[in-house]
């Protein structure tokens, strides 16, 4: 609950401060179509994306009910993704910024990436490798699941990061 | 626009990281007050008012009605625009319709973010819908990390490039009273101290976090040339909204989808006959949030050609004695409260067209400007401001 | 905090749930300040004066709703007033600043023009009525932080013994 809490100052008036907080707690629906991607990869490991059935585009990340492009319905035509691909650009966060997911300063390890995956598909996520001097754009891919089927059920989270292959 | 509708009064204050000797209410209430007075009215005179924040990055609900009292506003009609960072030039376009329709004479737009209250890159990071992007967004930061990425691949800019848009953001901040960071930054050395955020955004690549209000009174025709003695006209705005690209919103990696800005443009410079910018328009204060878009933008807007953007900074084409002058003002970079930031790109360039800029007035006398702002997912808003009609 | 997602029975539709936890600072500003320092301090309640409508603000504030003029007058108001309302809250919820049942009121002091909402505490609420004088009870110096709840609650003037 709230506090006064003065700031003193060296010199000058004394103002007032009050902290507060109080985290926002939400409940937020998958809906249909993410309810698919989410059903997919927990069930049988599979990220699946709809395709349009105008402009036969897939759109992964978000689905959409309707395709961005035409403005159509996107129907229920599901494509099954390769979940391999190269790195198209990644960058990784430096300096601890708040996260209002997790209610505090953090920096993920992680570098976040746009990933071509072989179908020619852009996916975002995250990659394993955290020595971003490893890293270079053009490198390949894998996705790596989370094996314990009672910890999936997050979605894209049940891939926890792309994995770098030698090949 | 129907009726025509014109500029008779601007406010600000002097925007900082904190302000502990007023709450909320009281700061925005200096920027009504400060308005009032440059237009020369009195409160009883405003019919109704146009809020612009976005309340989120306060961490508050709805701080509009606790400020009611400070910003003269009780009893009067009103609403609020919370469009992530085009709010407050939507709520100047909101305004200008009410006016243009003949429903208020004048309405004031009250634009503000007291950002000492909370966090925006927290507010913008609980923004990404948490089922899709979780973990992926970090504030606005990470989006315009990829969008220099490609920028970088796309047109062959270097940090050196990067480096001078900040350089200039700071010079132009220093001439301007009302910006909130002026650094005194002496050249490249100090910018590549600056520690990076996310690769490779560095702290002095992006915009602040910063505490004002800013706010401007619009009136009729038939009132703003009793009221002011330059009235400055809002001659025609544009606002393009669009989808999260499939892989980033601000720096397309196929290059082949169409962005905002280029629709706002084009449909803007096409009904009022603008075929070459740079000759028709004298002064542009665009919303750069960090120095890897301002150059990205003078392409979208056509001050240059494509992939050319960095090459405008490098000639100086864009500074306060330019031949084409960008963000006189300091532009976001230099200050930022968010709510208020597009409302301070439409004043600065009213500003700059009556010649009341002061220090940081252009040399090329301004008799057409474009102001313009950005939100996530990249929307686009563009106004047209004439000195005369 | 456990990032939870449940799936819909019967349906491939999940619930994530999930928080939004953004820190939230207010600034009293300089009038609010010294409203609130002058209760730790001093134990005394401020109001600022409108001297266009001849009105007391309480608690302080900055400018007159009425007129919008800028309030600078500051005026001492009495520690006792009158009950103008009140209620009881006896569902419970995080924000509240102690624990229910809670006797809310709102009270117009002795010199004041506006009504301070507060709690009324050492009093059985089926004995308040609207109208009868209140007096503020103030929590020891060193408890008081520069709040609000510097004072402890409004009690009951006993009719016998008002002091």
């Amino acid at each position: 609950m709230s506090e006064g809490s003065p700031t003193k100052k060296a010199e000058g008036p004394e103002y007032i401060r009050i902290e507060f907080d109080l985290p926002r707690r939400y409940n937020w629906s998958t809906g249909r179509y993410l309810g698919k991607v989410y059903a997919e990869a927990k069930e049988n490991k599979k990220m699946v994306a709809p395709r349009c059935p105008k402009c036969k585009q897939l759109w992964a990340r978000p689905p959409s009910p309707v395709c961005p492009k035409c403005k159509v319905d996107m129907g229920w035509d599901w494509v099954e993704l390769p979940l391999t691909g190269t790195i198209f650009q990644y960058t990784y966060q430096v300096y601890p910024l708040w996260d209002p997911h997790e209610g505090e300063r953090w920096s993920n390890p992680h570098p976040p990436a746009i990933i071509l995956l072989d179908n020619g598909i852009y996916f975002r996520h995250l990659l394993e490798e955290t020595d971003t001097k490893k890293l270079k754009e053009g490198m390949r891919v894998q996705a790596v699941w989370e094996e314990d089927y009672e910890k999936r059920g997050q979605g894209f989270q049940d891939i926890l990061y792309f994995r770098t292959i030698e090949e | 626009m129907a009726g025509r509708v014109a500029i008779v009064g601007v406010g600000q204050t002097h925007h900082t990281s904190r302000r502990d000797d007023v709450n909320l209410p009281e700061m925005v209430g200096e920027a009504v007050r400060a308005a009032l007075a440059d237009a020369q009215l009195s409160i009883k005179d405003i019919e109704a008012f146009i809020f612009s924040n976005m309340e989120a990055f306060e961490g508050i609900i709805l701080p509009d009605h606790g400020m009611i009292a400070e910003v003269g506003a009780i009893g009067k009609p009103g609403l609020k625009v919370t469009g992530g960072g085009t709010t407050g030039s939507e709520a100047v376009g909101e305004a200008c319709h009410l006016v243009s329709a003949g429903l208020y004479d004048i309405t004031m737009v009250v634009g503000w973010q007291k950002h000492d209250c909370g966090d925006a890159t927290a507010g913008i990071s609980a923004a990404a819908v948490p089922t899709a992007a979780k973990g992926m967004v970090v504030g606005a930061v990470s989006e315009f990390a990829k969008q220099a990425l490609s920028y970088i691949r796309q047109s062959g800019a270097r940090e050196e490039h990067a480096a001078m848009v900040r350089l200039k953001a700071d010079r132009c901040a220093c001439r301007n009273p009302y910006a909130h960071l002026k650094l005194g930054l002496k050249g490249l050395e100090d910018y590549l101290k600056s520690p990076y955020l996310v690769w490779p955004i560095r702290l002095l690549d992006f915009c602040p976090q910063s505490c004002g209000a800013c706010v401007v009174v619009l009136a009729s025709e038939e009132r703003a040339k009793k009221i002011h003695k330059k009235p400055v006209w809002v001659v025609d705005f544009e606002v393009a909204h669009q989808e999260p690209f499939s892989a980033g919103s601000f720096g397309d990696p196929t290059g082949t989808e169409t962005y905002s800005q280029d629709v706002a443009a084009e449909r803007l410079y096409k009904r009022n006959g603008i075929t070459d910018v740079r000759k028709q328009v004298d002064l542009a204060e665009i919303y750069e949030p960090s120095t890897w878009e301002e150059m990205s933008l003078y392409e979208h807007f056509h001050f240059c050609e494509k992939n050319e953007g960095w090459k405008l900074i490098e000639k100086g084409v864009t500074e306060i004695e330019g031949e084409f002058p960008v963000n006189p003002s300091g532009g976001v970079i230099a200050s930022n409260p968010i709510g208020a930031t597009p409302v301070i790109r439409i004043a600065e360039a009213a500003l700059q067209i009556r010649g009341d800029a002061g220090e940081h007035q252009v040399t090329r006398d301004v008799k057409t400007a474009i102001a313009t702002a950005l939100g996530g997912p990249n929307w686009t808003a563009m106004f047209l401001l004439k000195r005369s009609l | 905090m456990a990032k939870v997602t449940e799936k819909l029975e019967g349906m491939d539709v999940w619930v994530y749930h999930g928080q939004i936890y953004i820190p939230n600072t207010y600034s009293a500003g300089a009038v609010g300040s010294r409203f609130l320092i002058e209760l730790r301090d001093n134990k005394k309640i401020m109001g600022t004066r409108c001297p266009t409508c001849n009105r007391v603000y309480v608690p302080a504030r900055s400018v007159c709703k009425d007129c919008f003029g800028e309030l600078s007058e500051w005026v001492e108001v009495s520690q006792k007033g009158t009950l103008l309302t009140y209620t009881v809250a006896y569902q419970s919820n995080p924000i509240q600043p102690v624990s229910t049942p809670i006797v809310y009121g709102i009270v117009q002091l002795d010199g004041a023009d506006t009504g301070l909402v507060h709690m009324l505490g050492e009093v059985d609420p089926a004995q308040l009525k609207v109208g009868m004088k209140v007096r503020a009870v103030f929590k020891a110096k060193k408890e008081r932080v520069a709040s609000v709840l510097d004072i402890k609650y409004f009690k009951p003037l006993d009719q016998n013994n008002p002091r």
